[in-house]
């Protein structure tokens, strides 16, 4: 994993320390929203990030950025300041990610990983005109192969951590991972 | 051993791009990509396409929007269902004061909802249908919160139903009055909610009045 804790973060016109952020997350754990305010607004882009790469979509994102912010608020608790803040968040951002995929999935059975591959532009027919951007390219894989691409390539997890955190079969994820990569390479025209 | 002329295959390729060939593999793959110019190009167009991607990942998306205006609907889902913390000092000796301070929280929360429901102007551009919508999404939120509340209240009324026996008249009296006046509360504010569903003043002395009777009981249990 390779979420390192921002070093300082601005809010408003002010500039808040690592420390000053800490402090707050102890003042959050203790039942102070207004502490809470201060640790979403440290960490809410990189949360949104991670949720806009995952998903490919503004709207979800953003909802997902709801979602992991109240999550963590209700599991404040169990957060044990001998890890990084930034890292419990991060792969509790992941989780109530992966939860919403595997929804989505469950209510569009009609969806199979070979007919998604289908829509994806790999041809040089199919190549974009203009050179676009990672995550419009992103945005274009399966889902499924766009999670492990993102787990693997840009989170830094194992492939034996993706099939954990997925329920895929380690092989099955290393499979979708060279695939991804080679149609990203293919859009992105690398 | 790999003969130069039988390339490597694409897990091969992939993971001598990314450092996770299995240290079985990795000498004989390293000496094919020594002699192999075709292999040894595709590696490194992987190896520098992930580069890139690291990079470009590093900093947040491009056109990553404002995110302050998510975290009053986030604080408002924090509020829907906290529970106010109970004072650390332990049980009062006497409920009274405390009562006081509930029945005065709720004569302001009544006098706040009437004033909520003045003060908060239509907007008549708003399609009927659009309000529609928003009002059921909203009232479903509301009715989402307030079975949390409920319940835990439920649970709270049940003890303190069976601690009612050994409790002083007086005391069950004062329980009893500021339950009611509590109740009346809540019930007139669900009322105001269903007329004007969108009004977060409403929504948040709800949710005042829910904490009130629950940390009213509490109380009430503890003494």
């Amino acid at each position: 994993m390779n979420a390192g804790a921002p070093g300082s973060v601005r809010i408003g016109t002010a500039e808040l320390s690592s420390a000053a952020i800490a402090d707050a997350v102890r003042r959050a754990r203790q039942g102070d929203v207004d502490a809470f305010e201060i640790v979403y607004r440290a960490h809410a882009a990189r949360i949104y990030a991670l949720c806009r790469r995952m998903t490919g979509d503004d709207l979800q994102a953003r909802d997902l950025v709801q979602d992991v912010f109240v999550r963590a608020w209700e599991r404040l608790t169990t957060f044990r300041e001998q890890s990084a803040f930034s890292t419990w968040l991060h792969r509790l951002g992941v989780n109530v990610v992966l939860e919403h995929l595997r929804s989505r999935k469950r209510e569009d059975s009609r969806h199979t990983d070979a007919n998604e591959w289908l829509a994806v532009p790999g041809s040089p027919a199919a190549r974009l005109d203009t050179r676009m951007d990672l995550d419009k390219a992103l945005a274009r894989l399966p889902a499924g192969a766009r999670t492990v691409f993102l787990l693997h390539d840009i989170e830094g997890y194992s492939h034996d951590e993706i099939a954990q955190m997925t329920g895929i079969a380690p092989g099955t994820a290393r499979a979708q991972l060279w695939r991804a990569r080679r149609a990203l390479m293919g859009m992105l025209d690398a | 051993m790999i003969e130069p002329m039988t390339h490597l295959t694409e897990d091969e390729r992939q993971a001598a791009a990314d450092g996770t060939l299995p240290a079985d593999r990795r000498a004989l793959v390293d000496a094919h990509l020594a002699a192999c110019d075709e292999c040894a190009a595709d590696v490194a167009r992987i190896a520098e396409f992930m580069k890139r991607t690291r990079e470009s990942t590093a900093s947040a998306p491009a056109g990553a929007p404002s995110l302050d205006e998510l975290w009053s609907p986030i604080r408002a889902r924090i509020e829907a269902t906290k529970v106010v913390a109970l004072d650390t000092a332990g049980p009062s000796t006497s409920t009274r004061p405390f009562l006081w301070l509930v029945a005065a929280g709720v004569a302001a929360a009544l006098v706040l909802t009437t004033f909520a429901l003045r003060a908060r102007p239509r907007d008549s551009q708003t399609s009927v249908a659009t309000q529609v919508e928003a009002d059921s999404t909203m009232l479903r939120a509301v009715a989402d919160s307030t079975r949390a509340y409920e319940a835990e209240a439920q649970i709270l009324l049940d003890r303190l139903e069976i601690q009612r026996a050994t409790m002083r008249p007086e005391a069950k009296a004062a329980i009893d009055r500021n339950l009611r006046t509590v109740d009346v509360a809540i019930a007139e504010l669900k009322d105001a909610i269903a007329r004007d569903p969108r009004n977060p003043a409403l929504r948040q002395l709800l949710a005042t009045s829910y904490r009130q009777k629950v940390e009213l009981l509490k109380r009430a249990n503890a003494g």
